[in-house]
């Protein structure tokens, strides 16, 4: 199972600090979420956009991953546009855009594109472990971290058991259809999954017993910052800035 | 620790899971310095419980389990146990729960209060030991089968333990692999128990093979 | 089940991210070194099965399951259903990080609330169709709550999603159903085979 798409490369994004990472990261999507009107999430789209083409990653597949992320949104375009009362912009049949209602659904397109693409080419360019990492060192809860990285850890094992599971049901016969027979096989699959899950969790915190865990988790340090973190930080800043301002 | 020394002994032992019949009726078994001994049993006859036992991770209903002279009952009594004997478990990925090898091999070594250059120093040396110069940045979920089996025995190499319990270390392992980690195995391990069904791993690693039959271990 | 980014208004956001935060705070309390690996494994579990394809006639719907996790971890759901989301968020970019208070809140609430009203008689009840019953109750609910949290957050944003809304509350009615149903089968299945795991 591979999850970490735009994880390989040596991009300028690739080689960032994830501490730094987060830090412009958050700031700049809360701005782009937060601001009224498509004046600043369109100033936000064209920054995300330069952010992908800098990042050197594969276009077409972040194309795909919009595609996906536009959908639901497209489902938005065909009620917004019409539930706003005002000034008719074009009618269909009986029903009638408003210009407000335009201007809203494209200010949700941009902004939920804008942000995909930043989270994308900032945090989708850095290995997960090393995000997870990160949140350490940003005083996360540790707990919440180590549960973080035992959850990642064990999602390929379990989906490994999930698709030996799938295939011997397939070996016999079984097809999945509407009907009761169905949804109690997926039932007693998923049941396998979660009691193999909760014994492979018990020897998991049996082997951290034996290596002398006593309750607390060791953090190692990793990073270290570079000018070109620094740089990066304060353009994001500033870009932050201006995308309140405006 | 000298050799011929007594590590385990383990006198009138008895256990069985809740519900279940009794696993292990008055059992006995020692082990010192310096021997190497193979483990079988059919299946379910309580060999991983048998290792679980004298870890402390589960605990006996009745009976003695000494280990380097002291009794151990307690969950606290097991923690020098722990330092200083090493369970390697049947599936590498239940053992390789942290991100990178590097942070696995140190794991144990920052558990048991080591500073981290210390923990450094040490993930350093034992991948050197076992081949794995370069592995110590790669992510524990994207090794091989073979890899993750060495490095989990890296990861117990680092905690320089006495005795070594290995519960079918070479299972689903191909031939190479296999003689890998027997190769290192003899370098740097002088005592330990294998649990194994493997014929020719119990030629080529032990001096002496036990059995747990009839809820009790015996000299084969 | 969750929202993109960008639809919801700056208040609904907020709201989300402090009700998530105190939910998380409760949970990590509950949560004990030695169940965290419980926890992360069950969670593992979970964010797979919510990958599996459910026909439904001839389309298909994704499993959720937020009730049975809420019966089998109370409010360490929370933890649980935030780290699989930021997952989501990261490697799919569904739901999206400004939306990740709102979306934890939206799955791991129900799941809380099914754990306080069914987990009881899921433990104690040795009358299979009992069990099954509430069982089905709590897949059911949690599904229920949650597409009624999120028919919640878009109408707060603003009056003009109440159709969205609509849509969005009839689309959950078959999972409704078929979440009950696999929860019910499933939680028989565990006290036939591991009934500790609901001890």
């Amino acid at each position: 199972m591979h999850l970490e798409e735009f994880a390989g490369g040596n991009s300028f994004f690739h080689r960032l600090d994830p501490r730094v990472k987060f830090i412009t990261f958050v700031p700049y999507v809360t701005a782009i979420a937060v601001m009224q009107g498509i004046k600043a999430p369109f100033v936000g789209l064209i920054i995300s956009a330069v952010m992908i083409l800098a990042a050197g990653i594969d276009i077409k597949k972040v194309l795909n991953r919009l595609i996906v992320i536009n959908l639901p949104i497209l489902i938005l375009w065909i009620f917004l546009p019409f539930s706003y009362p005002g000034e008719g912009f074009f009618s269909i049949g009986p029903f009638t855009a408003t210009s407000e209602g335009v201007l809203h659904a494209l200010s949700i397109t941009l902004k939920a594109n804008s942000i995909v693409m930043a989270t994308i080419a900032i945090l989708g360019t850095s290995e997960i472990f090393s995000l997870a990492h990160a949140l350490v060192h940003l005083r996360a809860p540790v707990k919440l971290v180590y549960l973080f990285f035992f959850f990642y850890r064990y999602i390929s094992v379990i989906h490994n058991e999930y698709t030996c599971l799938k295939k011997t049901l397939t070996a016999r016969s079984f097809r999945p259809a509407t009907n009761m027979h169905t949804y109690r096989t997926y039932a007693n699959l998923i049941g396998m999954l979660i009691v193999r899950s909760y014994e492979r969790s018990q020897r998991i915190y049996k082997a951290m017993l034996c290596r002398g865990f006593k309750g607390t988790f060791p953090v190692m340090s990793h990073f270290s910052l570079k000018k070109s973190d620094i740089a990066f930080s304060a353009t994001m800043a500033l870009i932050t800035v201006i995308i309140v301002i405006i | 620790m000298e050799q011929g020394e007594n590590i385990i002994e383990i006198e009138d032992l008895n256990f069985a899971y809740p519900h279940e019949k009794k696993l292990f009726n008055s059992l006995s078994f020692s082990l010192k310095k310096g021997q190497r001994v193979g483990l079988t049993g059919h299946n379910g006859s309580g060999k991983t419980t048998f290792f679980h036992l004298i870890m402390g991770l589960i605990k006996p209903l009745s009976g003695d389990i000494k280990i380097f002279g002291k009794s151990r009952k307690d969950e606290k009594d097991f923690y020098e146990v722990r330092e200083k004997i090493s369970l390697l478990f049947q599936d590498p990925d239940d053992q390789l729960f942290c991100p990178t090898v590097e942070e696995d091999i140190a794991f144990g070594p920052l558990n048991i209060g080591m500073s981290h250059d210390g923990a450094r120093a040490i993930v350093k040396m034992t991948c050197e030991k076992l081949n794995l110069t370069g592995y110590e940045k790669k992510i524990t979920l994207r090794l091989s089968g073979g890899e993750k089996r060495l490095v989990s025995l890296a990861a117990v190499i680092a905690m320089n333990p006495v005795c070594y319990l290995l519960d079918e270390p070479t299972a689903g392992l191909d031939n190479g692999a296999t003689e890998r980690f027997l190769r290192y195995l003899k370098d740097y391990a002088d005592t330990y128990i294998i649990v194994t069904h493997d014929r020719e791993l119990l030629k080529n690693a032990v001096d002496m093979v036990y059995k747990i039959d009839d809820c009790k271990i015996i000299r084969v | 089940m969750h929202i993109s980014e960008g639809v919801l208004s700056p208040a609904v956001l907020a709201a989300g991210v402090i009700l998530s935060a105190a939910g998380v705070a409760m949970g990590l309390k509950k949560m004990s070194a030695d169940r965290m690996p419980e926890v992360a494994v069950l969670s593992s579990a979970f964010f797979i099965v919510s990958l599996i394809h459910i026909p439904v006639g001839p389309a298909s719907v994704h499993l959720i399951m937020n009730g049975l996790v809420g019966v089998l971890l109370g409010w360490m759901a929370f933890p649980s259903i935030l780290v699989a989301l930021t997952l989501q968020a990261l490697v799919f970019q569904y739901g999206g990080f400004t939306v990740l208070g709102v979306n934890t809140f939206t799955v791991a609430a129900p799941a809380v609330t099914a754990y306080y009203l069914f987990s009881c008689a899921i433990k104690r009840n040795d009358n299979s169709s009992l069990t099954a019953l509430a069982a089905f109750c709590a897949g059911a609910l949690g599904v229920g709550l949650a597409a009624l949290l999120l028919v919640l957050a878009l109408v707060t944003t603003g009056e003009v999603f109440i159709n969205v809304a609509k849509l969005i509350a009839i689309a959950h009615l078959p999972v409704f159903i078929i979440e009950g149903a696999i929860t019910a089968f499933c939680v028989l299945f565990l006290k036939k085979v591991k009934p500790e795991l609901l001890n």
